[in-house]
C-alpha cells in the first residue's frame, strides 16, 4: 500500500483556491486499482448494508404484501404483488397529495432558497459587529431542535394565547383575535412553510455566505471595471461560480421538503387532517394510523423514487464530476 | 445607477452601508423573534404565560420553569444519553466518513459511481418510512431499548451527508503535500492521517456540526427505540411536557432552551471552522 | 432469503464489535425473571405502583418488575412497534378505546379463563369490561375509568343568583343569563365547547336515543344521522353558537388553561381537570373552592345524559413469556385493597361499582356517579380508525362553522364509519 507510483512531478503549488477549484482531481492516484481504495470504502459499505441493507428489503417487501397490525405481530404478511401500488395510484386521494407536497416543496424550496440569498448578500454588505451578530443569531435558530421549534411556533400562533393574532391585530393588520390559524389548511400551510423555511434559512444562508467570501475579490472589482452594475455582477460572476454549492443545496432542501413531516404532525397535535396530508404524513398515516403497513411502505418507495426522478440530474451531475476523467 | 455611483462614490457607500445594516437588524429581530419568545416565555411565571394579552417581556422574569424543569424525573439521565448517543454517533461516523471520503476523492475504483449513487440516495429515504424495518432489524439482534440501536440507526442519518461534504474538503487539499509526506518516509496511509486529516480538520468541524444538530434534535426513532425513561434522549424527555392534561408550556419553554444550548456552545466553539470549512467543502461539489 | 441471513449477520457482528467498543449494553444473560410494566403518564399515583410492586416482591421473591411510564402523545407508534418485536412488555395499560384493535390483531392474552380470580370481577364497570370483551372473550382487566360532567364556577353562577341547571333547556337558560351578565366580555363563554371535543358531544347524541353506529347481524352501520342522533346534535349546535366563544376548529386540549383564566363559566370536564385548573402550572390557584360539578343534563328534566366512560384496562401480552406472573401483576393492581388507593389518592373512578362509594369528596363523587349511566364507542376492531381520521370532529367542526347542514354533515360521516368499521384490518 505504501508503494504509491508517483506518475507525475508534483506540479507547482496552486497560486489560488479559485485555481484549486478550477483543476481536475489529482493526477498521482489515478492508476492504482489495488485494494487501497476498496479498504477504505470499506466500513462505510458495511454500516450501510448492515444498518440499511435489511430495512431496506423488508421496506421493499412490505410494500408488496397485505400488511397490517395482525401481520406486523405474526411478522407474516400476505404477498398481494403490486396490489398496494395499484390501490395508490388509482386513489384520488393519493395524487392530490403528490401535488400539494410538490407545490409545498417548489414553495418553501424558493423562499428558502430566496430569502437565504439575499440574507447572504447583506451578510456582505452590514458592518462588522452586525455581521458577528446576524450569524451568531443564525447559528442560535439552527441549533433548536425541529421538534421544539414546532412548539414554539404553534404557541405563538396558539388561538387565544398566540402572540401573532394579538401583534396583528395590534397593528391593524385585521381582526385576528381568535383566529385559528389551521382551520383552512390554506392558511396552516402558510405557516409551516414559515416554519420550515425559517428553520433552513441558516443552514442555506451561512453556507452560501461563507461560499461567497471566497469569491475572489479581483473577479469583482474587474466587472465593476468593465461597468458591471450590483445585479449584472451577481449574475455574471457570483451565480457561476456558486453554481455547485446553489445545486448541492437546491438539491438537499428539495429532498428534506419533500419528506417534511415532524413540521406538520406535531403542529397539529398528531392528528392533522387529510387536508394537511404531505407524502411522508400520509405514509405514516396509512403504517401508524390504519396499520396499513403495506400502503405505508409502498408510498414511502414511490416517495423515494420521485424524488430519485426528481434530483436525477443533480446525481447524475455528481457522477459525472466524481467520475470526471484524471 | 453606475455613473451616479461612481460620481458621489463615498457617501453613496456610505448610505449603502447603512441601509444594509438597518436592514440587517430588521432581518435579525425578524428570524430571532421566535427564538426570542422561546426564552422570553421560558422566565415567564405561569400565569403571566396564558394571558390573552401577551407580555413581551418577562416582567416578573423567574428561574421557576427552569427549576421545574430540571427537577422532573430522569433529566439528568436522558442529558447524559443524549450526549453519549450524539459523540458516539458522531465519532463512529466521522472516522468512516472520512475513510471513505478519502476513497472517493483519491483513488479511482471499480464501482466508485455506484458509491456515490447509493450515498446520495440514502439521503432520500424518510426516516419515518423506516420505524418497522429497522425497530424489526435491531429487535432481532436485541437491540431496542438499548443505547447501541439508537446510535446505529443515526449512523445512516448522518453518515452520508458526511461522506458526501468530507470528499468535498479533501479534494481542497493539495495532492501534493501528501506526495511531499511520502517522500519524506511516511506511508501513504501515514500521509493521510498526518497531513491530510489535519487540513481537513475544519471541514470536519463543520461537517460534525451538521451531524451533530441531526443526532441531538432526531425524535421519533429514539421515541420508538427507546423504552425505559432513564435511557432516553432529551428530546422524549421534552415530549413528556405535552400530555392528556394540557401542554406545560413555561417547563416545556425552559426545558427547550437548556436543550439547545449545548449546540449553541458546541457551534460558538468550532464557529471560526464552521463557516470556512462548509464553503469549502460546498464550492467543490 | 440468503441474503437476508447474510444482512442480519453482518448486522450483528456490528453490533457486537459496537457493544464491545462501547462497554455498554446491560443484557444480563441467566438472572431471575423480570416484569417489564407500562403504565401510562400521570395514571397510577406512585405509592399505589410501590405497593402493588411490595406485594408482588413478597409472593414472588425472584422477579424483578420493571414499571415503565410512557406518555400518550403517539403512543399506538410505540405500542404497535413494541407488540411486532419479539420481547413486549408484559403488562400494558391501554387506553379502552385501543383494547379492540390489539385485541383483534392477536397482540393481546385471553384472560377470560381466569377472570373469576380477579376481585371484584363480578362488578366492574359495565363499559369497562365491555371495552376488554372483543368476539366474546376477554382480553383486559378494567383497571380505572373517568367520566365527564360539567365544572362550574360557583361564585359567578352565584353572582348570577343561578343554579345548576337539572336539564338541557335549563342549561341553555342559564348560559344565556350568564352571557347578558358577562356582555361586557368579548372572551366571555358561558359553556366553552371546542369544535372537536367530540368526547363531550355524544352525551348529546346518546340522550336523544342516538348512537355512533350500531351493529346489525354483523354489519356496521353509522347512526348518526338517526333522527335521535341529530336531534342531540341540533341542541348541542345551538349551546355552541349561543354560549361558546371556543375555536370551533380546535380541540380541548387546553380548555382547562382557558378557564383558568376567568373568562369561562362552565366547561365540559373530565375528574382530573379540576386539580389542572387549580394547579401552578397555567392554572389559577385562587380558584379553588369556587369550583362546582354537575353531571350533564338530560333532555328530560331531572335526568342526566349519558357520559362516555374513557379509562384504561390492563393486559397481558401474548407474546409475553411469563404469562402467570403478569396475570398476577395485573391482579394485584386490580384488586381491593390498591383500586380502593386509586379512589382516595389517585381520585379516578375505580374498576368496581362496589368501590364507588369510597370516594367522598364532593367535586369528584359528581363524577363517579356519572359513570353509572356511561357508554361506550363502538367496539369494533378498526374503531381506532375511525378515531384516527378525525371522522366525528371533523363532522363537528363542519356543523359548528356551518359549512355543512347537520343531516349532510352526519351522513357522509356514518358513510366513512360504515366503511371503515366494516374493512377489516
Amino acid at each position: 500500500m505504501c508503494a504509491a507510483v508517483r506518475t507525475e512531478a508534483a506540479a507547482a503549488e496552486p497560486r489560488s483556491r479559485t485555481e484549486l477549484v478550477l483543476r481536475r482531481q489529482a493526477p498521482w492516484v489515478r492508476a492504482r486499482r489495488g485494494l487501497g481504495p476498496y479498504l477504505l470504502v470499506a466500513p462505510a459499505v458495511i454500516v450501510l448494508v448492515a444498518v440499511l441493507g435489511y430495512p431496506l428489503w423488508t421496506l421493499a417487501s412490505l410494500s408488496l404484501q397485505h400488511f397490517g397490525l395482525k401481520e406486523l405481530i405474526a411478522h407474516e404478511g400476505r404477498f398481494v404483488g403490486l396490489a398496494n401500488y395499484t390501490s395508490i395510484f388509482s386513489d384520488p386521494v393519493f395524487w392530490t397529495v403528490v401535488l400539494r407536497s410538490v407545490a409545498f416543496t417548489v414553495v418553501a424550496v424558493g423562499l428558502t432558497m430566496l430569502l437565504a440569498t439575499l440574507i447572504a448578500l447583506l451578510l456582505g454588505h452590514v458592518s462588522r459587529p452586525l455581521q458577528v451578530l446576524l450569524t451568531s443569531g443564525l447559528v442560535f435558530i439552527w441549533a433548536i431542535p425541529p421538534v421544539v421549534a414546532v412548539d414554539i411556533w404553534q404557541w405563538m400562533f396558539d388561538f387565544e394565547f398566540g402572540v401573532v393574532n394579538w401583534a396583528l391585530t395590534a397593528l391593524g393588520a385585521g381582526h385576528f383575535i381568535h383566529h385559528n390559524w389551521f382551520a383552512l389548511p390554506l392558511e396552516g400551510f402558510t405557516v409551516i412553510t414559515l416554519l420550515v423555511v425559517w428553520g433552513a434559512i441558516p443552514f442555506v444562508s451561512i453556507t452560501l455566505f461563507a461560499a461567497l467570501a471566497q469569491i475572489p475579490r479581483e473577479l469583482v472589482d474587474s466587472a465593476q471595471v468593465d461597468g458591471a452594475n450590483g445585479w449584472q455582477v451577481f449574475w455574471s460572476v457570483t451565480t457561476p461560480i456558486l453554481k455547485p454549492i446553489f445545486l448541492i443545496l437546491i438539491s438537499l432542501s428539495i429532498i428534506w421538503d419533500f419528506q417534511v413531516f415532524t413540521q406538520i404532525w406535531v403542529m397539529l397535535n398528531s392528528r392533522p387532517g387529510s387536508g394537511y396530508f404531505t407524502m411522508a404524513v400520509y405514509s405514516f398515516f396509512e403504517s401508524f394510523r390504519i396499520t396499513q403497513y403495506g400502503l405505508g411502505s409502498a408510498i414511502s418507495v414511490v416517495t423515494v423514487l420521485a424524488l430519485l426522478v426528481v434530483t436525477f440530474f443533480y446525481v447524475r451531475q455528481m457522477v459525472r464530476i466524481v467520475e470526471a476523467p484524471l | 445607477m453606475g455613473t451616479t455611483g461612481r460620481r458621489r462614490g463615498l457617501t453613496r457607500r456610505q448610505r449603502t452601508r447603512l441601509l444594509a445594516n438597518l436592514t440587517g437588524l430588521l432581518v435579525f429581530a425578524l428570524l430571532m423573534f421566535p427564538a426570542y419568545w422561546m426564552v422570553a416565555t421560558a422566565f415567564k411565571p405561569g400565569r403571566d404565560i396564558l394571558r390573552l394579552t401577551p407580555q413581551w417581556f418577562p416582567v416578573n422574569a423567574t428561574l421557576a420553569n427552569f427549576i421545574d424543569a430540571v427537577g422532573r424525573p430522569f433529566f439528568l439521565e436522558d442529558a447524559r444519553n443524549s450526549v453519549v448517543i450524539t459523540l458516539s454517533a458522531l465519532t463512529i461516523s466521522i472516522v468512516v466518513a472520512f475513510l471513505a471520503a478519502v476513497a472517493v476523492a483519491r483513488f479511482g475504483f471499480r464501482g466508485r459511481a455506484a458509491f456515490v449513487v447509493i450515498i446520495i440516495a440514502v439521503q432520500m429515504i424518510p426516516l419515518t418510512a423506516l420505524i418497522i424495518p429497522l425497530y424489526l432489524l435491531l429487535d432481532k439482534v436485541g437491540q431496542t431499548d438499548t443505547l447501541t440501536g439508537v446510535i446505529l440507526t443515526y449512523l445512516i442519518l448522518v453518515l452520508p451527508f458526511m461522506v458526501w461534504t468530507l470528499r468535498g474538503f479533501i479534494i481542497n487539499v493539495p495532492v501534493e503535500l501528501e506526495e511531499a509526506a511520502q517522500i519524506d518516509g511516511c506511508t501513504r496511509f501515514g500521509a493521510f492521517m498526518r497531513v491530510l486529516f489535519p487540513l481537513v480538520a475544519p471541514g470536519l468541524v463543520a461537517t460534525s456540526m451538521f451531524g451533530f444538530i441531526q443526532a441531538w434534535s432526531e425524535y421519533i426513532m429514539a421515541y420508538v427505540l427507546l423504552n425505559s425513561q432513564e435511557k432516553q434522549t432529551l428530546s422524549v424527555w421534552l415530549a413528556s411536557f405535552t400530555t392528556q392534561r394540557g401542554t406545560d408550556w413555561g417547563p416545556l419553554m425552559a426545558g427547550a432552551t437548556l436543550t439547545a444550548i449545548p449546540v449553541v456552545v458546541f457551534f460558538l466553539i468550532v464557529q471560526r471552522n464552521v463557516v470556512t470549512g462548509l464553503t469549502a467543502g460546498a464550492v467543490k461539489g | 432469503m440468503k441474503g437476508k441471513q447474510l444482512a442480519i449477520g453482518t448486522f450483528g457482528v456490528v453490533v457486537a464489535l459496537l457493544t464491545a467498543a462501547c462497554g455498554g449494553g446491560s443484557t444480563g444473560s441467566s438472572q431471575p425473571t423480570s416484569l417489564t410494566v407500562w403504565l401510562m403518564n400521570g395514571s397510577a399515583p406512585k405509592s399505589v405502583v410501590d405497593g402493588v410492586n411490595a406485594d408482588f416482591k413478597a409472593a414472588h421473591p425472584n422477579t424483578t418488575v420493571k414499571v415503565e411510564i410512557q406518555q400518550w402523545s403517539n403512543v399506538t407508534t410505540k405500542l404497535d412497534t413494541a407488540y411486532a418485536g419479539s420481547n413486549p412488555p408484559d403488562v400494558v395499560e391501554l387506553g379502552n378505546t385501543l383494547v379492540a384493535k390489539y385485541a383483534s390483531a392477536g397482540a393481546l392474552k385471553d384472560v377470560g379463563s381466569k377472570q373469576s380470580s380477579f376481585e371484584n370481577s363480578s362488578t366492574w364497570l359495565k363499559s369497562l369490561t365491555e371495552s376488554c370483551t372483543f368476539n366474546g372473550k376477554l382480553y383486559c382487566v378494567p383497571y380505572y375509568a373517568g367520566s365527564r360532567a360539567v365544572i362550574y364556577r360557583k361564585d359567578m353562577f352565584d353572582a348570577a343568583g343561578l343554579k345548576p341547571p337539572t336539564s338541557m333547556a335549563g342549561l341553555l337558560q342559564v348560559g344565556q343569563s350568564l352571557m347578558n351578565t358577562h356582555r361586557s366580555d368579548a372572551n366571555f363563554s358561558a359553556l366553552y365547547f371546542p369544535g372537536k371535543y367530540w368526547y363531550a358531544a355524544l352525551p348529546f347524541i346518546w340522550d336523544f336515543g342516538g348512537d355512533v353506529a350500531v351493529n346489525s347481524g354483523g354489519t356496521w352501520k353509522g347512526d348518526l344521522s338517526s333522527s335521535s342522533s341529530q336531534q342531540g346534535l341540533q341542541q348541542l349546535n345551538t349551546l355552541v353558537s349561543t354560549l361558546s366563544r371556543a375555536d370551533k376548529t380546535g380541540d380541548e386540549l387546553k380548555q382547562d388553561q382557558a378557564f383558568a383564566q376567568g373568562h369561562i363559566a362552565m366547561i365540559i370536564a373530565n375528574g382530573w381537570e379540576v386539580g389542572v385548573i387549580t394547579g401552578a402550572n397555567g392554572g389559577d390557584p385562587s380558584l379553588t373552592g369556587k369550583l362546582g360539578v354537575f353531571p350533564i343534563p338530560s333532555h328530560v328534566d331531572g335526568q342526566t345524559a349519558p357520559v362516555f366512560l374513557g379509562g384504561s384496562d390492563l393486559a397481558v401480552s401474548a407474546k409475553s413469556k411469563n404469562q402467570d406472573l403478569a396475570e398476577d401483576w395485573v391482579r394485584r393492581l386490580a384488586n381491593t385493597k390498591f383500586q380502593s388507593q386509586m379512589v382516595t389518592v389517585g381520585g379516578v373512578i375505580p374498576n368496581s361499582t362496589s368501590l364507588i362509594a369510597l370516594q367522598t369528596d364532593p367535586l369528584a363523587s359528581v363524577f363517579a356517579s356519572a359513570a353509572k349511566t356511561s357508554r361506550f364507542t363502538p367496539n369494533a376492531a378498526s374503531w381506532a380508525n375511525v378515531e384516527s381520521a378525525n371522522v366525528i370532529p371533523d363532522m363537528l367542526v363542519s356543523i359548528f362553522t356551518k359549512q355543512a347542514s347537520i343531516s349532510s354533515a352526519t351522513q357522509s360521516a356514518d358513510t366513512k364509519i360504515g366503511q371503515i368499521l366494516n374493512t377489516g384490518s
